[in-house]
């Protein structure tokens, strides 16, 4: 696994191999765990190495595990103690919905203005942003269940950036309640206006929809590789104030 | 247990299903207590990391990620890095001339036993490949948790030389594997 990260390939190797065999104290195992959070691709070396080293495991003998630790386990679970298990989202998703809640909503509020009066029921729809909060897609779930892309027109005066020759966008979804994102397939570049006819998940209210940047040919990881650029929420917006 | 019988209990413990987790609990309970115990060389704190790793597998399941390696791997990795965690709260106190460690420290012949899937059999030749003393290393850090200085003091030697050897015994092994 080379390529995108915020460690040099070496640095990241070591710190993985170290992870997983043991070696890092309390502080540098924390920050390491906290680090792969941020960076896939420590998590992925990570990964690599737990399932090279794998095997050792059978060096340790097993042994039948004491009378009632099962019963110790079942009561901290037990529901009202620990609650139902917590999907903890990667924190880039959490930081960019972050953003999304507050641009979004003003752009929905405008959309849904927009849409409302043309007497059809509003479609389920979301406004993709960046983490700047600036709207830069709008997803529309076409009536026989597609997906369409629309890029916003650039900010007057403000440059468009360019993409990178050897850089793709990458559609993904994310169902509500999945902690993998699904590819959609590869927006075609330069078009402003895409239509994917059949999505491999049928795009429905309450799905998070995003673009990541990818080296050609798309992520080889099945999820997100490089950075997700714009992120938002399947919703159909209700009647405008 | 199959791997895919595991992952299609993990998916059912991420759905909050209880009765999976103890499907888990039960069928692989034993090798996942000895590998805490290889750890921690203590059954009551071995125990305690066990329970801590089911309620990180409970809270977690939802990230196992079947394209980074199998169900099994990554259960047992959370039991590991429980342990490790509980090992480095005790301030790792266990001596490393602890003599209940003799007794269970692995013999290197041991690493036939790798030999019983294709994978081990794989890491086994890679580690043989290696310098004994790069191989045993990487085999107590692993399975017993040892620190670097630990395996210093273990094999008699500075820590700076044991830092080196370890890092270059991975790469190589790495080289090896891929």
């Amino acid at each position: 696994m080379s390529g995108t990260g915020l460690l040099p390939e070496a640095e990241r190797e070591a710190l993985a191999a170290d992870y997983v065999l043991g070696l890092l104290d309390a502080r540098g195992a924390a920050l390491a765990a906290d680090a792969m959070q941020d960076d896939p691709a420590l998590a992925a070396a990570v990964a690599e190495w737990e399932r090279l080293l794998a095997p050792l495991a059978v060096l340790a003998p097993s042994e039948a595990p004491p009378a009632g630790l099962w019963e110790r386990i079942e009561q901290r679970i037990a529901p009202g103690r620990a609650g139902a298990p917590v999907a903890v989202r990667p924190s880039w998703r959490t930081r960019l919905l972050a953003g999304w809640a507050v641009g979004a909503t003003v752009a929905a509020g405008v959309l849904a203005a927009m849409l409302a009066g043309q007497g059809s029921p509003a479609p389920v729809m979301t406004v993709l942003v960046s983490d700047r909060t600036q709207p830069a897609w709008t997803a529309t779930v076409a009536p026989g269940g597609g997906l369409l892309l629309a890029a916003f027109p650039p900010v007057s005066g403000a440059p468009e950036q360019p993409l990178a020759a050897d850089r793709v966008l990458q559609l993904w979804g994310l169902p509500q309640g999945a902690t993998m994102p699904t590819s959609l397939g590869l927006l075609p570049p330069g078009q402003r206006s895409v239509a994917i006819p059949v999505p491999a998940l049928r795009p429905v209210a309450g799905m998070l929809i995003e673009i990541s940047l990818e080296p050609p040919g798309g992520s080889v990881l099945g999820r997100p590789s490089g950075p997700v650029l714009f992120i938002g929420r399947l919703s159909q917006p209700g009647p405008p104030f | 247990m199959e791997d895919a019988a595991l992952e299609a209990l993990l998916a059912r413990v991420s759905l909050g299903d209880q009765a999976a987790l103890r499907a888990i609990y039960e069928q692989d309970g034993a090798r996942l207590f000895g590998t805490a115990l290889g750890i921690l060389r203590d059954r009551a704190a071995a125990a305690d990391a066990v329970q801590d790793a089911f309620l990180r597998l409970w809270q977690r399941a939802g990230q196992f990620d079947p394209a980074r390696g199998t169900a099994r791997t990554w259960i047992g990795s959370v039991v590991r890095h429980a342990a490790l965690d509980l090992a480095r709260a005790r301030g790792r106190e266990q001596p490393t001339d602890d003599p209940a460690l003799g007794d269970r420290a692995v013999a290197p012949d041991a690493l036939d036993r790798l030999a019983a899937s294709a994978d081990g059999m794989r890491l086994r030749d890679c580690l043989q490949a290696l310098d004994v003393q790069h191989r045993g290393f990487i085999v107590l850090a692993f399975v017993h948790g040892l620190t670097h200085s630990q395996v210093a003091a273990r094999l008699g030697l500075p820590l700076g030389t044991v830092k080196t050897w370890i890092r270059r015994g991975l790469m190589q092994l790495r080289a090896c594997m891929t």
